[in-house]
Protein backbone atom coordinates (compact mmCIF):
# COMPACT_ATOMS: atom_id res chain seq x y z
CA UNK A 1 0.00 0.00 0.00
CA UNK A 2 1.27 3.49 -0.74
CA UNK A 3 1.91 6.00 2.03
CA UNK A 4 -1.11 7.97 0.82
CA UNK A 5 -3.38 4.93 1.09
CA UNK A 6 -2.02 3.97 4.49
CA UNK A 7 -2.60 7.51 5.78
CA UNK A 8 -6.14 7.44 4.51
CA UNK A 9 -6.78 3.93 5.84
CA UNK A 10 -6.70 5.19 9.41
CA UNK A 11 -3.84 2.90 10.39
CA UNK A 12 -1.35 4.38 12.90
CA UNK A 13 1.42 5.52 10.57
CA UNK A 14 5.14 5.29 11.24
CA UNK A 15 7.76 7.27 9.37
CA UNK A 16 11.41 7.83 10.12
CA UNK A 17 14.16 9.81 8.55
CA UNK A 18 17.36 9.15 6.69
CA UNK A 19 19.89 11.94 6.66
CA UNK A 20 22.06 11.96 3.54
CA UNK A 21 25.71 12.37 4.31
CA UNK A 22 28.50 14.55 3.08
CA UNK A 23 30.53 12.55 0.60
CA UNK A 24 30.02 9.67 -1.76
CA UNK A 25 30.78 6.66 0.42
CA UNK A 26 27.24 5.53 1.16
CA UNK A 27 27.81 2.01 2.49
CA UNK A 28 26.42 2.91 5.90
CA UNK A 29 23.36 4.52 4.35
CA UNK A 30 22.63 1.36 2.37
CA UNK A 31 22.92 -0.58 5.62
CA UNK A 32 20.47 1.72 7.42
CA UNK A 33 18.00 1.45 4.58
CA UNK A 34 18.16 -2.34 4.73
CA UNK A 35 17.47 -2.16 8.47
CA UNK A 36 14.42 0.05 7.94
CA UNK A 37 13.06 -1.85 4.98
CA UNK A 38 9.61 -3.35 5.50
CA UNK A 39 9.18 -1.65 8.87
CA UNK A 40 8.16 1.90 7.95
CA UNK A 41 5.26 3.33 6.03
CA UNK A 42 7.57 5.92 4.52
CA UNK A 43 10.99 7.39 5.06
CA UNK A 44 11.82 11.09 4.96
CA UNK A 45 14.99 12.11 3.21
CA UNK A 46 16.25 15.40 4.61
CA UNK A 47 17.32 18.30 2.40
CA UNK A 48 20.74 19.61 3.39
CA UNK A 49 19.58 19.44 6.98
CA UNK A 50 20.64 22.30 9.26
CA UNK A 51 21.98 24.02 6.14
CA UNK A 52 24.91 21.59 6.09
CA UNK A 53 25.83 20.59 2.54
CA UNK A 54 25.25 16.88 1.82
CA UNK A 55 24.00 14.54 -0.93
CA UNK A 56 20.80 15.93 -2.40
CA UNK A 57 17.52 14.59 -1.12
CA UNK A 58 16.31 13.64 -4.59
CA UNK A 59 19.15 11.18 -5.25
CA UNK A 60 18.80 9.56 -1.84
CA UNK A 61 15.02 9.22 -2.32
CA UNK A 62 15.74 7.27 -5.48
CA UNK A 63 18.16 4.99 -3.62
CA UNK A 64 15.57 4.49 -0.87
CA UNK A 65 13.11 3.31 -3.51
CA UNK A 66 15.65 0.81 -4.77
CA UNK A 67 15.71 -0.57 -1.22
CA UNK A 68 11.93 -0.94 -1.29
CA UNK A 69 11.28 2.07 0.96
CA UNK A 70 8.70 4.71 0.09
CA UNK A 71 10.42 8.10 0.30
CA UNK A 72 9.12 11.48 1.40
CA UNK A 73 11.19 14.10 -0.39
CA UNK A 74 11.98 16.95 1.96
CA UNK A 75 12.26 20.23 0.10
CA UNK A 76 13.42 23.47 1.59
CA UNK A 77 13.23 26.89 -0.01
CA UNK A 78 16.66 27.92 1.18
CA UNK A 79 18.78 26.81 -1.76
CA UNK A 80 16.58 26.97 -4.85
CA UNK A 81 14.42 29.57 -6.52
CA UNK A 82 10.96 28.75 -7.85
CA UNK A 83 12.34 27.50 -11.16
CA UNK A 84 14.72 25.04 -9.52
CA UNK A 85 12.12 23.88 -6.98
CA UNK A 86 9.50 23.13 -9.59
CA UNK A 87 12.05 21.53 -11.86
CA UNK A 88 13.23 19.24 -9.04
CA UNK A 89 9.62 18.40 -8.28
CA UNK A 90 9.02 17.35 -11.88
CA UNK A 91 12.24 15.36 -11.71
CA UNK A 92 11.08 13.66 -8.52
CA UNK A 93 7.75 12.88 -10.10
CA UNK A 94 9.22 11.15 -13.14
CA UNK A 95 11.51 9.14 -10.85
CA UNK A 96 8.39 7.83 -9.11
CA UNK A 97 8.62 9.84 -5.89
CA UNK A 98 5.12 10.38 -4.57
CA UNK A 99 5.45 12.40 -1.38
CA UNK A 100 6.94 15.79 -0.70
CA UNK A 101 7.42 17.66 2.55
CA UNK A 102 7.48 21.43 1.99
CA UNK A 103 9.59 23.42 4.40
CA UNK A 104 11.23 26.82 4.68
CA UNK A 105 14.61 25.44 5.73
CA UNK A 106 17.12 26.52 8.36
CA UNK A 107 19.00 29.70 7.50
CA UNK A 108 22.48 29.30 6.00
CA UNK A 109 23.94 30.85 9.15
CA UNK A 110 23.09 27.57 10.95
CA UNK A 111 25.17 25.46 8.57
CA UNK A 112 28.64 24.88 7.23
CA UNK A 113 28.56 27.33 4.29
CA UNK A 114 27.81 30.49 6.18
CA UNK A 115 28.80 32.81 3.35
CA UNK A 116 26.29 31.24 0.92
CA UNK A 117 23.47 33.39 -0.43
CA UNK A 118 20.18 32.23 1.05
CA UNK A 119 17.46 32.05 -1.61
CA UNK A 120 13.94 31.98 -0.08
CA UNK A 121 12.45 33.11 -3.38
CA UNK A 122 9.27 31.48 -2.09
CA UNK A 123 8.45 29.92 1.28
CA UNK A 124 6.70 26.86 2.63
CA UNK A 125 3.11 28.07 2.16
CA UNK A 126 3.81 29.18 -1.40
CA UNK A 127 5.69 25.94 -2.12
CA UNK A 128 2.64 23.96 -0.98
CA UNK A 129 0.54 26.01 -3.38
CA UNK A 130 3.06 25.37 -6.13
CA UNK A 131 2.84 21.61 -5.55
CA UNK A 132 -0.94 21.85 -5.68
CA UNK A 133 -0.61 23.69 -8.99
CA UNK A 134 1.75 21.07 -10.43
CA UNK A 135 -0.68 18.35 -9.33
CA UNK A 136 -3.29 20.19 -11.35
CA UNK A 137 -1.08 20.47 -14.40
CA UNK A 138 0.03 24.08 -14.03
CA UNK A 139 3.30 25.66 -13.01
CA UNK A 140 3.63 28.72 -10.79
CA UNK A 141 3.34 31.05 -13.76
CA UNK A 142 0.12 29.39 -14.80
CA UNK A 143 1.62 27.62 -17.80
CA UNK A 144 -0.03 24.37 -18.73
CA UNK A 145 2.31 21.38 -18.47
CA UNK A 146 2.53 18.23 -20.47
CA UNK A 147 1.43 15.85 -17.74
CA UNK A 148 0.72 16.83 -14.12
CA UNK A 149 2.43 15.53 -11.00
CA UNK A 150 0.63 13.43 -8.41
CA UNK A 151 2.23 14.32 -5.11
CA UNK A 152 0.94 13.90 -1.61
CA UNK A 153 2.17 17.10 -0.05
CA UNK A 154 2.95 17.58 3.60
CA UNK A 155 4.35 20.26 5.86
CA UNK A 156 5.87 20.74 9.28
CA UNK A 157 4.60 22.42 12.41
CA UNK A 158 6.10 23.19 15.82
CA UNK A 159 3.46 22.37 18.45
CA UNK A 160 5.52 23.88 21.26
CA UNK A 161 6.50 27.09 19.49
CA UNK A 162 6.63 30.11 21.74
CA UNK A 163 4.57 32.16 21.09
CA UNK A 164 2.21 29.56 19.63
CA UNK A 165 -0.43 31.81 18.00
CA UNK A 166 1.59 32.91 14.92
CA UNK A 167 2.61 29.26 14.43
CA UNK A 168 -1.03 28.15 14.49
CA UNK A 169 -1.99 30.85 12.00
CA UNK A 170 0.69 29.52 9.67
CA UNK A 171 -0.52 25.96 10.25
CA UNK A 172 -3.97 27.05 9.04
CA UNK A 173 -2.47 28.70 5.97
CA UNK A 174 -0.53 25.54 5.14
CA UNK A 175 -3.71 23.48 5.30
CA UNK A 176 -5.43 25.98 3.03
CA UNK A 177 -2.46 25.83 0.65
CA UNK A 178 -2.97 22.09 0.25
CA UNK A 179 -0.97 20.32 2.97
CA UNK A 180 -2.43 16.86 3.49
CA UNK A 181 -0.23 15.71 6.34
CA UNK A 182 1.99 17.28 8.98
CA UNK A 183 5.09 16.00 10.69
CA UNK A 184 5.82 17.89 13.88
CA UNK A 185 8.95 19.16 15.54
CA UNK A 186 10.02 16.80 18.34
CA UNK A 187 7.55 16.66 21.21
CA UNK A 188 8.20 15.51 24.79
CA UNK A 189 5.12 16.62 26.67
CA UNK A 190 2.08 14.59 25.69
CA UNK A 191 -0.39 16.74 27.62
CA UNK A 192 0.79 19.83 25.79
CA UNK A 193 0.69 17.96 22.52
CA UNK A 194 -2.91 17.00 23.22
CA UNK A 195 -3.69 20.71 23.47
CA UNK A 196 -2.15 21.28 20.06
CA UNK A 197 -4.10 18.34 18.64
CA UNK A 198 -7.38 19.77 19.89
CA UNK A 199 -6.64 22.68 17.55
CA UNK A 200 -5.27 20.55 14.71
CA UNK A 201 -8.26 18.22 14.75
CA UNK A 202 -10.40 21.07 13.43
CA UNK A 203 -8.60 20.69 10.11
CA UNK A 204 -8.87 17.85 7.58
CA UNK A 205 -5.23 16.80 7.85
CA UNK A 206 -3.21 13.93 9.26
CA UNK A 207 -0.70 14.68 12.00
CA UNK A 208 2.38 12.59 12.75
CA UNK A 209 4.04 13.47 16.03
CA UNK A 210 7.80 13.99 15.80
CA UNK A 211 10.25 12.16 18.07
CA UNK A 212 13.92 12.68 18.74
CA UNK A 213 15.34 10.13 21.16
CA UNK A 214 17.06 11.58 24.20
CA UNK A 215 20.49 10.03 24.66
CA UNK A 216 21.25 11.70 27.97
CA UNK A 217 20.19 14.39 30.41
CA UNK A 218 22.89 16.56 28.86
CA UNK A 219 21.30 16.23 25.44
CA UNK A 220 17.90 17.15 26.88
CA UNK A 221 19.35 20.29 28.41
CA UNK A 222 21.10 21.10 25.16
CA UNK A 223 17.84 20.80 23.22
CA UNK A 224 16.04 23.00 25.75
CA UNK A 225 18.68 25.68 25.50
CA UNK A 226 19.49 25.59 21.81
CA UNK A 227 16.70 24.23 19.69
CA UNK A 228 13.70 26.50 19.18
CA UNK A 229 10.35 24.87 19.79
CA UNK A 230 11.67 21.94 21.81
CA UNK A 231 10.80 21.65 25.50
CA UNK A 232 11.90 18.59 27.43
CA UNK A 233 10.05 18.55 30.78
CA UNK A 234 12.17 18.38 33.93
CA UNK A 235 10.57 15.04 34.91
CA UNK A 236 12.11 13.37 31.83
CA UNK A 237 15.50 14.96 32.50
CA UNK A 238 15.33 13.58 36.04
CA UNK A 239 14.39 10.15 34.71
CA UNK A 240 17.44 10.16 32.42
CA UNK A 241 19.69 11.34 35.25
CA UNK A 242 18.44 8.63 37.56
CA UNK A 243 19.15 6.00 34.90
CA UNK A 244 22.87 6.84 34.99
CA UNK A 245 25.27 7.19 32.07
CA UNK A 246 25.22 3.57 30.95
CA UNK A 247 21.46 3.23 30.87
CA UNK A 248 20.62 6.72 29.59
CA UNK A 249 20.16 5.83 25.92
CA UNK A 250 18.06 2.79 26.84
CA UNK A 251 15.91 5.01 29.05
CA UNK A 252 15.62 7.61 26.29
CA UNK A 253 14.36 4.93 23.93
CA UNK A 254 11.94 3.69 26.60
CA UNK A 255 10.57 7.20 27.01
CA UNK A 256 10.02 7.55 23.25
CA UNK A 257 8.38 4.11 23.10
CA UNK A 258 6.14 4.94 26.06
CA UNK A 259 5.01 8.19 24.44
CA UNK A 260 4.35 6.50 21.11
CA UNK A 261 2.25 3.82 22.83
CA UNK A 262 0.20 6.47 24.60
CA UNK A 263 -0.42 8.43 21.38
CA UNK A 264 -1.52 5.28 19.64
CA UNK A 265 -3.67 3.88 22.43
CA UNK A 266 -5.43 7.17 23.12
CA UNK A 267 -5.70 7.89 19.39
CA UNK A 268 -4.25 11.35 19.96
CA UNK A 269 -2.78 11.70 16.47
CA UNK A 270 -2.47 9.73 13.23
CA UNK A 271 1.02 8.42 13.57
CA UNK A 272 4.61 9.18 14.50
CA UNK A 273 7.76 10.37 12.80
CA UNK A 274 11.01 9.18 14.36
CA UNK A 275 14.02 11.39 13.73
CA UNK A 276 17.02 9.26 14.61
CA UNK A 277 19.69 11.84 13.73
CA UNK A 278 22.59 9.47 13.16
CA UNK A 279 21.03 6.55 15.06
CA UNK A 280 19.00 5.07 12.22
CA UNK A 281 19.88 1.58 13.49
CA UNK A 282 17.97 2.32 16.71
CA UNK A 283 14.68 3.00 14.92
CA UNK A 284 13.66 -0.69 14.74
CA UNK A 285 14.57 -1.05 18.44
CA UNK A 286 12.31 1.84 19.40
CA UNK A 287 9.55 0.48 17.19
CA UNK A 288 9.88 -2.89 18.88
CA UNK A 289 9.64 -1.33 22.33
CA UNK A 290 6.57 0.67 21.24
CA UNK A 291 4.87 -2.44 19.93
CA UNK A 292 4.89 -1.25 16.35
CA UNK A 293 6.63 -4.26 14.80
CA UNK B 1 18.41 57.32 4.15
CA UNK B 2 21.37 55.49 2.63
CA UNK B 3 23.63 54.18 5.34
CA UNK B 4 27.35 54.34 4.65
CA UNK B 5 30.42 53.34 6.60
CA UNK B 6 34.00 54.52 6.19
CA UNK B 7 36.35 52.07 4.56
CA UNK B 8 39.27 51.05 6.69
CA UNK B 9 41.92 53.77 6.09
CA UNK B 10 44.70 51.33 5.28
CA UNK B 11 42.47 49.58 2.78
CA UNK B 12 41.58 52.97 1.26
CA UNK B 13 45.28 53.86 0.96
CA UNK B 14 45.92 50.56 -0.84
CA UNK B 15 43.25 51.58 -3.34
CA UNK B 16 44.42 55.15 -3.93
CA UNK B 17 48.13 54.90 -3.18
CA UNK B 18 49.13 55.57 -6.78
CA UNK B 19 47.58 59.10 -6.75
CA UNK B 20 49.06 62.17 -5.14
CA UNK B 21 46.67 65.09 -5.23
CA UNK B 22 43.07 64.68 -4.16
CA UNK B 23 39.82 66.60 -4.29
CA UNK B 24 37.21 65.48 -1.76
CA UNK B 25 33.43 65.57 -2.16
CA UNK B 26 31.10 64.89 0.77
CA UNK B 27 27.30 65.03 0.90
CA UNK B 28 25.09 67.05 3.22
CA UNK B 29 22.33 64.47 3.30
CA UNK B 30 22.71 60.84 4.35
CA UNK B 31 26.51 60.76 4.53
CA UNK B 32 26.61 63.74 6.88
CA UNK B 33 24.11 62.08 9.20
CA UNK B 34 26.11 58.85 9.05
CA UNK B 35 29.29 60.71 9.95
CA UNK B 36 30.99 59.66 6.73
CA UNK B 37 30.78 62.70 4.45
CA UNK B 38 30.21 65.96 6.34
CA UNK B 39 32.59 68.88 7.05
CA UNK B 40 34.32 67.19 10.00
CA UNK B 41 35.00 64.03 7.98
CA UNK B 42 36.42 66.04 5.06
CA UNK B 43 38.75 67.79 7.45
CA UNK B 44 39.77 64.56 9.09
CA UNK B 45 40.51 62.80 5.79
CA UNK B 46 42.41 65.83 4.48
CA UNK B 47 44.70 65.67 7.49
CA UNK B 48 45.10 61.92 7.27
CA UNK B 49 46.06 62.14 3.59
CA UNK B 50 48.57 64.89 4.31
CA UNK B 51 50.09 62.78 7.04
CA UNK B 52 50.67 60.14 4.36
CA UNK B 53 52.59 62.68 2.24
CA UNK B 54 49.70 63.35 -0.14
CA UNK B 55 48.26 66.72 -1.05
CA UNK B 56 44.67 67.84 -1.13
CA UNK B 57 43.65 70.52 -3.62
CA UNK B 58 40.30 71.15 -1.94
CA UNK B 59 36.97 69.73 -1.02
CA UNK B 60 33.36 70.55 -0.30
CA UNK B 61 30.13 69.07 0.94
CA UNK B 62 27.68 68.71 -1.94
CA UNK B 63 24.07 69.50 -1.11
CA UNK B 64 22.85 66.16 -2.53
CA UNK B 65 25.69 64.14 -3.97
CA UNK B 66 23.50 61.72 -5.90
CA UNK B 67 21.74 64.57 -7.67
CA UNK B 68 23.85 64.73 -10.82
CA UNK B 69 22.88 68.12 -12.25
CA UNK B 70 22.77 69.96 -8.92
CA UNK B 71 26.21 68.65 -8.01
CA UNK B 72 27.54 69.62 -11.43
CA UNK B 73 26.43 73.23 -10.85
CA UNK B 74 27.93 73.29 -7.34
CA UNK B 75 31.24 71.96 -8.67
CA UNK B 76 31.67 74.83 -11.15
CA UNK B 77 33.33 77.05 -8.60
CA UNK B 78 35.86 74.33 -7.76
CA UNK B 79 37.07 73.93 -11.36
CA UNK B 80 40.72 74.76 -10.67
CA UNK B 81 40.95 72.57 -7.59
CA UNK B 82 39.37 69.65 -9.41
CA UNK B 83 41.60 70.14 -12.46
CA UNK B 84 44.75 70.11 -10.36
CA UNK B 85 43.76 66.92 -8.54
CA UNK B 86 44.63 63.56 -10.08
CA UNK B 87 41.93 61.74 -8.11
CA UNK B 88 38.52 62.64 -6.73
CA UNK B 89 37.45 60.96 -3.50
CA UNK B 90 33.74 60.61 -2.89
CA UNK B 91 32.69 60.56 0.72
CA UNK B 92 29.04 59.56 0.29
CA UNK B 93 27.32 56.46 -1.07
CA UNK B 94 27.83 54.43 -4.24
CA UNK B 95 25.28 56.60 -6.00
CA UNK B 96 27.21 59.74 -5.11
CA UNK B 97 30.41 58.15 -6.40
CA UNK B 98 28.80 57.31 -9.70
CA UNK B 99 27.37 60.82 -10.07
CA UNK B 100 30.96 62.06 -10.01
CA UNK B 101 32.06 59.34 -12.41
CA UNK B 102 29.42 60.64 -14.82
CA UNK B 103 30.68 64.22 -14.40
CA UNK B 104 34.39 63.42 -14.73
CA UNK B 105 34.74 60.86 -17.47
CA UNK B 106 38.52 61.20 -17.69
CA UNK B 107 39.43 61.43 -14.05
CA UNK B 108 39.94 58.81 -11.38
CA UNK B 109 37.02 58.77 -8.92
CA UNK B 110 37.24 56.56 -5.81
CA UNK B 111 34.80 55.86 -2.99
CA UNK B 112 35.95 56.30 0.60
CA UNK B 113 32.87 54.56 2.01
CA UNK B 114 31.03 51.27 1.81
CA UNK B 115 27.31 51.71 1.16
CA UNK B 116 25.27 49.46 3.41
CA UNK B 117 21.49 49.78 3.19
CA UNK B 118 18.45 51.99 3.28
CA UNK B 119 18.06 52.67 6.96
CA UNK B 120 16.11 54.32 9.71
CA UNK B 121 18.07 56.36 12.22
CA UNK B 122 16.86 55.13 15.60
CA UNK B 123 19.30 57.12 17.74
CA UNK B 124 22.23 59.36 16.87
CA UNK B 125 24.22 57.46 14.23
CA UNK B 126 22.43 54.18 14.95
CA UNK B 127 20.73 52.67 11.94
CA UNK B 128 18.33 49.79 11.27
CA UNK B 129 17.27 48.28 7.98
CA UNK B 130 13.49 48.18 7.62
CA UNK B 131 12.87 48.42 3.88
CA UNK B 132 14.93 46.78 1.15
CA UNK B 133 13.22 48.53 -1.78
CA UNK B 134 11.65 45.38 -3.16
CA UNK B 135 9.68 47.26 -5.79
CA UNK B 136 6.20 46.31 -4.66
CA UNK B 137 5.29 47.15 -1.11
CA UNK B 138 3.22 44.57 0.73
CA UNK B 139 3.24 45.96 4.25
CA UNK B 140 -0.37 47.03 3.88
CA UNK B 141 -1.04 43.34 4.60
CA UNK B 142 1.41 42.96 7.48
CA UNK B 143 0.50 45.80 9.78
CA UNK B 144 3.12 48.10 8.35
CA UNK B 145 6.05 45.90 9.37
CA UNK B 146 8.17 44.58 6.52
CA UNK B 147 8.84 40.82 6.57
CA UNK B 148 10.74 41.03 3.27
CA UNK B 149 13.45 42.96 5.10
CA UNK B 150 13.17 42.33 8.81
CA UNK B 151 12.78 38.54 8.56
CA UNK B 152 16.17 37.17 7.45
CA UNK B 153 14.33 34.66 5.27
CA UNK B 154 11.86 37.22 3.92
CA UNK B 155 8.95 34.93 4.78
CA UNK B 156 5.56 36.28 3.76
CA UNK B 157 3.08 34.02 5.51
CA UNK B 158 4.14 33.56 9.10
CA UNK B 159 7.08 32.53 11.24
CA UNK B 160 9.41 29.63 10.54
CA UNK B 161 10.00 26.91 13.09
CA UNK B 162 13.11 28.70 14.29
CA UNK B 163 11.32 31.44 16.18
CA UNK B 164 12.69 31.13 19.69
CA UNK B 165 10.73 32.73 22.54
CA UNK B 166 9.87 35.53 20.16
CA UNK B 167 13.39 35.96 18.85
CA UNK B 168 14.78 35.08 15.45
CA UNK B 169 16.64 31.83 14.80
CA UNK B 170 19.33 33.78 12.96
CA UNK B 171 20.22 35.99 15.92
CA UNK B 172 18.87 36.29 19.44
CA UNK B 173 19.38 40.05 19.06
CA UNK B 174 16.60 40.32 16.49
CA UNK B 175 12.96 39.96 17.40
CA UNK B 176 11.13 37.60 15.04
CA UNK B 177 9.48 39.78 12.39
CA UNK B 178 6.41 37.56 12.41
CA UNK B 179 5.94 37.84 16.14
CA UNK B 180 6.06 41.62 15.74
CA UNK B 181 3.57 41.46 12.89
CA UNK B 182 1.30 39.17 14.89
CA UNK B 183 1.39 41.46 17.92
CA UNK B 184 0.69 44.56 15.89
CA UNK B 185 -2.15 42.99 13.92
CA UNK B 186 -3.61 41.84 17.22
CA UNK B 187 -3.44 45.36 18.64
CA UNK B 188 -5.13 46.66 15.50
CA UNK B 189 -7.80 43.96 15.78
CA UNK B 190 -6.80 42.60 12.36
CA UNK B 191 -5.97 38.98 13.29
CA UNK B 192 -8.81 37.59 11.21
CA UNK B 193 -7.31 39.26 8.16
CA UNK B 194 -3.86 37.89 9.00
CA UNK B 195 -5.27 34.36 9.15
CA UNK B 196 -7.21 34.68 5.93
CA UNK B 197 -4.65 36.29 3.64
CA UNK B 198 -2.09 34.16 1.94
CA UNK B 199 0.46 36.50 0.43
CA UNK B 200 1.47 35.34 -3.03
CA UNK B 201 5.06 34.74 -4.08
CA UNK B 202 6.74 38.08 -4.70
CA UNK B 203 7.14 39.36 -8.22
CA UNK B 204 10.88 39.89 -8.30
CA UNK B 205 10.71 41.28 -11.81
CA UNK B 206 9.70 44.47 -10.00
CA UNK B 207 13.19 44.58 -8.55
CA UNK B 208 15.10 43.77 -11.70
CA UNK B 209 18.42 45.60 -11.79
CA UNK B 210 19.30 48.23 -12.84
CA UNK B 211 16.07 49.98 -12.08
CA UNK B 212 14.96 53.38 -13.31
CA UNK B 213 11.91 55.45 -12.72
CA UNK B 214 10.80 58.52 -14.66
CA UNK B 215 8.22 60.17 -12.44
CA UNK B 216 7.68 63.04 -14.87
CA UNK B 217 6.68 60.75 -17.73
CA UNK B 218 4.51 58.69 -15.45
CA UNK B 219 2.68 61.88 -14.43
CA UNK B 220 1.98 62.68 -18.09
CA UNK B 221 0.45 59.23 -18.58
S1 LIG C 1 7.57 45.34 1.23
FE1 LIG C 1 9.28 45.88 2.53
S2 LIG C 1 11.03 45.99 1.13
FE2 LIG C 1 9.21 46.05 -0.12
S3 LIG C 1 8.85 48.25 -0.39
FE3 LIG C 1 7.59 47.57 1.37
S4 LIG C 1 8.87 47.99 3.15
FE4 LIG C 1 10.21 48.05 1.37
S1 LIG D 1 12.51 33.38 13.36
FE1 LIG D 1 11.05 34.85 12.52
S2 LIG D 1 12.29 36.53 11.70
FE2 LIG D 1 13.67 34.79 12.03
S3 LIG D 1 13.76 33.72 10.07
FE3 LIG D 1 12.12 32.72 11.26
S4 LIG D 1 10.26 33.84 10.71
FE4 LIG D 1 11.97 35.08 10.01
Amino acid sequence: MSFRDILNSGKFVVTAEVGPQKGTDIKEMHHHMELLKGKLDAVNVTDNQSAVMRICSLAVCKIAMEHGLEPILQMTCRDRNRIALQSDLLGASVLGIKNVLCMTGDHVTAGDHKSAKPVYDIESVQLLKAVDGLNNGRDMSGNEMKGPTDFLQGAVVTPEANPIEPQLIKFGKKVKAGAKFFQTQAIYDIDKFKEFMRHARKFPVKVLAGFVVLKSAGMANFLNNNVPGIRVPQSLIDELKAAGKEKALETGMDITARHIRQLKEEKICDGVHIMAIGMEDKVPVIMGKAGLL
Amino acid sequence: MIISKKKDFRHLMDNIGRYNNFFLIGCSECASLCGTGGEPEIKELTEALKAQGKSVSGGFVAKTGCQVLGTKVELKKFKNEVDSADCILIMSCGAGTQAAVELYEDKAVYPTNDSLFLGNMTRFQMFDERCSLCGECIIDMTGGICPVTTCPKGLLNGPCGGCNDGNCEVSPDIKCAWVKIYERMKRLDRLQELCETTIEAKDWSKAQKPRNHYAKEEKKK
